[in-house]
């Protein structure tokens, strides 16, 4: 293979090698006498066009093949060497391949005879060719060979019969199982094995190197892939120190790594071991050591540390490829856990003017990640002092990380903008580009003050753009941002100019986006009847374009601007309502790989949930900010991606939106429901019953505008009764302080063993300003009837029996829901001035276990969403908790979270809490448990 | 150095005096190829050889001679190749087992199937029948007619009993493959 390799670098036109005339000269192989020389150019011929993608049909392949076997009558090894070679190449396409076999075989174990060290040179070759032409029912009669040539002291030998078994595990699993002693002792041989063979450099490779060990862990762990004892118990046995070659440590690293990640209960063990290997001579397998410990689920900070401590001095090593990998995983782990990196920000601050432009860049953006506010300046002015001279990859890594920066640092976005707009100026392709404008478009979302200056970068951007993608996405956004600024007729020019100079597709989204300045002006206001006016004009001119799809959006936005209804303008150009996209994602999936009878009736889309545009930006800020940890620049993983701990808190917070969606459509089949309006709100599903109960219960919260829903979900697990009129009597357990009323119970008329019934409790909440929380006791009340076993019917009569399960809580997360608004202070402000306020202190107690998971439950538990980036504990013993959403009835909660932890007292705080309507403050903050 | 000494006397040798010739040697499974080829080429017999997957290569020197004798496998699945290893050699071996008088049929139904192929004409054809030395085996007369070898047209045909074992008829053998080396 290595002769093609070369050929192919070299010059290609030192044989014109073609197909058909490789195929006409095959004939040299029945010649006889055979001339070696002339017959191994040949066969290299053939195997180069095999490597460059040529492939022989199968009548040519198996004349050639057997063309081929006749070359066996001679003896030369290098001829033979060359002979397996083209066998292996052609066992796939060639007929009749088992032909050779008995001759393999001869040669595989002729060890003896005339010049065995002649022999040694294609006995791997042979091994390798052997097991492309066995098949499954044949695999029998070579077992024996091939055991024998595992454990043979020959490297090369055994390298290639473990990798031959490799090959051969698919077809022939239980046969190669049996091999497992031989592979164990190719193992523990592997270490001393550093007896040479010289022979030709086609065998040099291998030897010495213990490169047999690596084959043979890998054939080991195929061998043993499911079972995880066994796994575990070969990871510790082989790092008792007879593995010396790297490579096979570093698989055993992997191997040990995947174990902690499947198997707690073995974490510890394993954890061990990597921490040994991180001190191992190999550099490579430290790497791998440090690596597998980053990767961890979620690994603590004392774990971690000694990894840390080893990527730290690797980085001023004097060598640029290790300084890379060092630097490199550093940066992988700085965007999950920042504070676990800055102890290396000393070192890491050296490598930024390292000449090497790629240690450069992850140098950069690990201490943007790892930094604080101060000094984000300084580091960007650093980056685009070499943004030129590196890579489009490099460049989306370093865009993506000030991304981040500008939503954690909202402060700083004046910089980070300017820097965007600079490097939009550079070369670069579109996947470059495409970063640099979506960050832009997070800065007008998220950062409300960038809006006007950021809008006029994209304008000047979309002027000289040569990706359609992205200038019609720049249109859109002028066309929704735009008219809410102060001077829209800025951006009607731009606009405008797309229309005279671009081609049809990006015409047809500048005749969109000009519309929407003709009807909808600032929030509320009328239009201005001169813009109005003028953007008719200009779309009327439109009418002339060539192009169909530009005249009908031009038409069709004339025809609704003109009309006198402002109502259904603004409905169709200022469409503000989005369909739910993951919901409509998975209902259009389940349509399309559904069954027969849902694909034949046609998709019902009004099925989809609809949100408002606020909601959405809240979740896709979760979103953004969660997909920014993940580097561009990936790694090869060992297992699966880490779950990434820090952002549950928000996720928990944007799934909100989707239950409530979910329970939504199912209400709606319950007639008495209807009359109540639109779901407020769902909660999650509650247990009220331990999970192996004779009947299992649990409830979900349906809040609606004057009524709580309570849906009870009740699961008969009993197999020999059947429950009948099942219904549940909850009672708020202080009558006085619980404003319900009982407005209906709908119970479930029959209850057979594992069904599942729906009993609907609902409520009127009497009050009409304050939200009521507190307990409610539920009785699951039902008539039950035993089945008579040899029947199978119910007997006649039952008894009345009933069955208490858990209170449930009515929490002022209940009523809230998480929103999103670009500067926490200003609400923080407005709500305080119409609003009014409450403060509590409380302790957590020693249970919550730093301050991040304190950010997590109060999350969770105020269904509140956090701002400023503040859901990320950046310091471990202060956090200030930053929150902000808003009560079903729409009054806004701005909730501040002041935070201190001591290992001793646990985490204490200090809430104060600012709601618009009169008694939330106090209710919110008598919720934090 | 010495590689180069011995091409150039292998060259030489070839030259002047030495021949080769290709001979195959077929026949249905367990009639005794591998083992006679073995014999053949001065090694031991062994009863219990496992079954030709495919076929063997052996040169059997003898004088000046070097045969060249492909051993195909006898199983059903290798019998369709027996014609592409036939092609152009000096002479094919048909080994029968003479003591095994049932194969017999079949074993004439390929042996004619495979003489029929134009490309094969004029290829000399020994018939030997192996396994003398059991009690209940079939003499050469026997074997000529129920083998049908007076068919047989268009090449030399010979047939002799041989064992393998008691290395009987091993010599006239041989003597008969070189002699068809000299055409």
């Amino acid at each position: 293979m290595s002769y093609s390799k070369k050929d192919e670098d070299a010059e290609p036109a030192i044989f014109k090698v073609d197909r058909t005339s490789v195929f006409q000269e095959a004939r040299v192989f029945n010649t006889s006498p055979i001339y070696p020389r002339k017959c191994r150019i040949l066969l290299t011929k053939i195997v180069y066009l095999l490597h460059t993608g040529e492939s022989f049909p199968t009548a040519e392949a198996t004349e050639l093949f057997f063309g081929i076997t006749k070359l066996f009558q001679h003896r030369d090894a290098s001829l033979r060497q060359m002979v397996y070679l083209a066998i292996k190449e052609l066992a796939g396409t060639a007929e009749d391949v088992i032909m050779v076999t008995s001759s393999v075989m001869k040669d595989v174990a002729g060890a003896g005879g005339r010049g065995s060290g002649d022999q040694d040179i294609y006995r791997a070759n042979a091994i390798r060719a052997l097991c492309r032409i066995i098949d499954g029912t044949t695999v029998q009669a070579i077992e024996r060979l091939l055991k024998t040539a595992i454990v043979d002291k020959t490297p090369s030998v055994s390298s290639a019969a473990l990798v031959s078994s490799y090959h051969l595990l698919p077809t022939a699993r239980d046969v190669v199982r049996r091999w497992a002693n031989e592979t164990q002792e190719a193992v523990l041989s592997g270490s001393k094995s550093s007896a040479l063979f010289g022979f030709g450099s086609s065998v040099a490779a291998p030897q010495g190197s213990g490169m047999t060990q690596y084959h043979a862990i890998g054939l080991l762990y195929q061998m043993r892939a499911h079972d995880r004892m066994a796994l575990a118990k070969m990871v510790q046995q082989f790092s008792g120190g007879q593995v010396k070659n790297p490579a096979a440590l570093v698989m055993l690293v992997r191997l040990a790594a995947k174990i902690a990640e499947d198997d707690p209960g073995l974490r510890k063990p394993m954890y061990t071991l990597l921490e040994g290997w991180l001190r191992h001579k190999a550099e490579m397998v430290n790497f791998e050591a440090a690596k597998a410990i980053c990767e961890l689920k979620d690994v603590t900070d004392t774990e971690v540390a000694p990894a840390i401590h080893v990527l730290q001095i690797f980085l001023t090593s004097p060598r640029a490829v290790a300084k890379f990998t060092a630097i490199r995983i550093l940066h992988k782990f700085a965007s999950v856990r920042p504070s676990a990196v800055n102890v290396c920000n000393m070192d890491i601050e050296t490598l930024i003017s390292n000449s090497n432009r790629s240690i450069a860049t992850f140098a950069i953006t690990t201490l943007l990640k790892t930094g604080n506010e101060a000094s984000v300046d300084r580091l960007m002015k650093q980056i685009s002092g070499f943004m030129a001279d590196i890579t489009d990859e490099f460049k989306i890594t370093i865009v993506e990380a000030i991304r981040t920066l500008c939503l954690k640092f909202p402060s700083k976005q004046a910089g980070m903008l300017s820097f965007l707009s600079g490097v939009l100026r550079d070369e670069g392709g579109y996947e470059f580009k495409k970063t640099v404008v979506e960050s832009m478009f997070d800065l007008i979302k998220f950062v409300p003050e960038s809006r006007e200056e950021a809008l006029a970068h994209l304008c000047e951007f979309i002027e000289d753009c040569e990706f359609t993608k992205l200038a019609v996405r720049v249109l859109h956004l002028l066309g929704s941002e735009g008219p809410k600024t102060a001077q829209p007729t800025k951006y009607i020019r731009y606009i405008y100019n797309r229309v005279v100079l671009e081609n049809a597709i990006v015409r047809a989204a500048a005749v969109t986006a000009l519309a929407k300045f003709g009807v909808s002006a600032k929030d509320g206001a009328k239009v201005d009847p001169e813009v109005k006016s003028s953007v008719v004009v200009l779309l009327t001119r439109c009418l002339d374009d060539p192009d169909d799809e530009v005249r009908d959006r031009a038409a069709l936005n004339l025809r609704l601007i003109k009309n006198e209804e402002q109502e259904v303008a603004e409905k169709f150009i200022k469409n503000e309502q989005l369909y739910s996209l993951p919901v409509f994602e998975h209902q259009l999936i389940m349509y399309v790989t559904g069954d027969q009878s849902t694909f034949s009736t046609p998709f019902d889309v009004s099925s989809v949930p609809v949100v408002s545009r606020e909601q959405a930006h809240a979740e896709e800020r979760n979103m953004k900010l969660r997909s920014a940890d993940t580097p561009t620049l990936k790694a090869p993983t060992t297992g699966a991606p880490r779950p990434a701990a820090a952002t549950s808190a928000a996720e928990q917070a944007s799934s909100v939106i989707a239950t409530t969606q979910k329970y939504a459509q199912q209400l709606a089949l319950v007639p008495e429901l209807s009359a109540y309006g639109a779901l407020l709100k769902s909660s999650s599903e509650i247990e009220l019953t331990e999970s192996e109960t004779e009947y299992v219960v649990s409830v979900v919260k349906h809040i609606f505008k004057d009524h709580l829903v309570l849906q009870f979900n009740v699961k008969n697990t009993l197999s020999d009764t059947l429950l009948e009129d099942v219904s549940m009597i909850s009672t708020p357990s202080d009558e006085e302080e619980v404003q319900l009323e009982e407005d209906f119970i709908i119970p479930v008329p029959k209850l057979a063993q594992d069904e599942v019934g729906t009993i609907w409790v609902s409520f009127k909440r009497t009050s009409e300003e304050g939200y009521p929380t507190g307990s409610i006791t539920n009785v699951l009340k039902f008539t039950s009837k035993e089945i008579d076993p040899a029947s199978g019917e119910p007997e006649e009569s039952g008894y009345e029996d009933e069955y208490q399960v858990e209170d449930l809580e009515i929490l002022p997360g209940d009523y809230l829901v998480p929103a999103f608004a670009g500067s926490w202070d200003n609400v923080w402000e407005q709500v305080g001035a119409a609003g009014e306020e409450a403060t509590e202190s409380y302790a957590l107690g020693t249970d919550v276990k730093g301050i991040q998971e304190a950010v997590e439950l109060l999350c969770k538990q105020l269904y509140l969403q956090p701002l400023d980036g503040s859901d990320v504990a950046v310091n471990s013993t202060t956090h200030n908790l930053k929150l902000f959403g808003k009560t079903i009835s729409g009054g806004r909660v701005v909730a501040h979270i002041r935070m201190a932890y001591s290992s001793k007292n646990g985490v204490a705080l200090k809430a104060t809490v600012r709601a618009e309507e009169e008694g939330v403050a106090q209710m919110v903050v008598g919720g934090i448990a | 150095m010495s590689g180069i000494l011995r091409r150039m006397y292998d060259w030489l040798v070839r030259l002047f005096w030495a021949t080769e010739m290709d001979i195959t040697i077929i026949g249905l499974q367990n009639a005794g190829k591998t083992s006679l080829l073995r014999v053949l080429a001065g090694g031991e017999f062994t009863i219990d050889s496992i079954p030709t997957v495919g076929f063997n290569m052996k040169r059997v020197q003898k004088g000046h001679v070097t045969l060249k004798c492909w051993d195909l496998g006898g199983q059903p699945r290798f019998r369709s190749m027996w014609e592409r290893y036939c092609r152009g050699v000096n002479a094919i071996v048909f080994i029968v087992d003479s003591a095994d008088p049932p194969s017999h049929p079949i074993a004439r139904e390929e042996l004619h199937s495979l003489l029929q192929k134009p490309i094969l004409d004029g290829i000399p054809l020994l018939v030997l029948g192996n396994k003398s030395d059991l009690p209940d085996k079939i003499g050469v007369d026997e074997l000529i007619d129920v083998m049908k070898l007076e068919d047989v047209t268009n090449r030399e045909v010979s047939c002799y009993s041989i064992s393998a074992k008691e290395e009987t008829n091993l010599d006239a053998v041989l003597q008969w493959l070189i002699a068809r080396a000299k055409r």
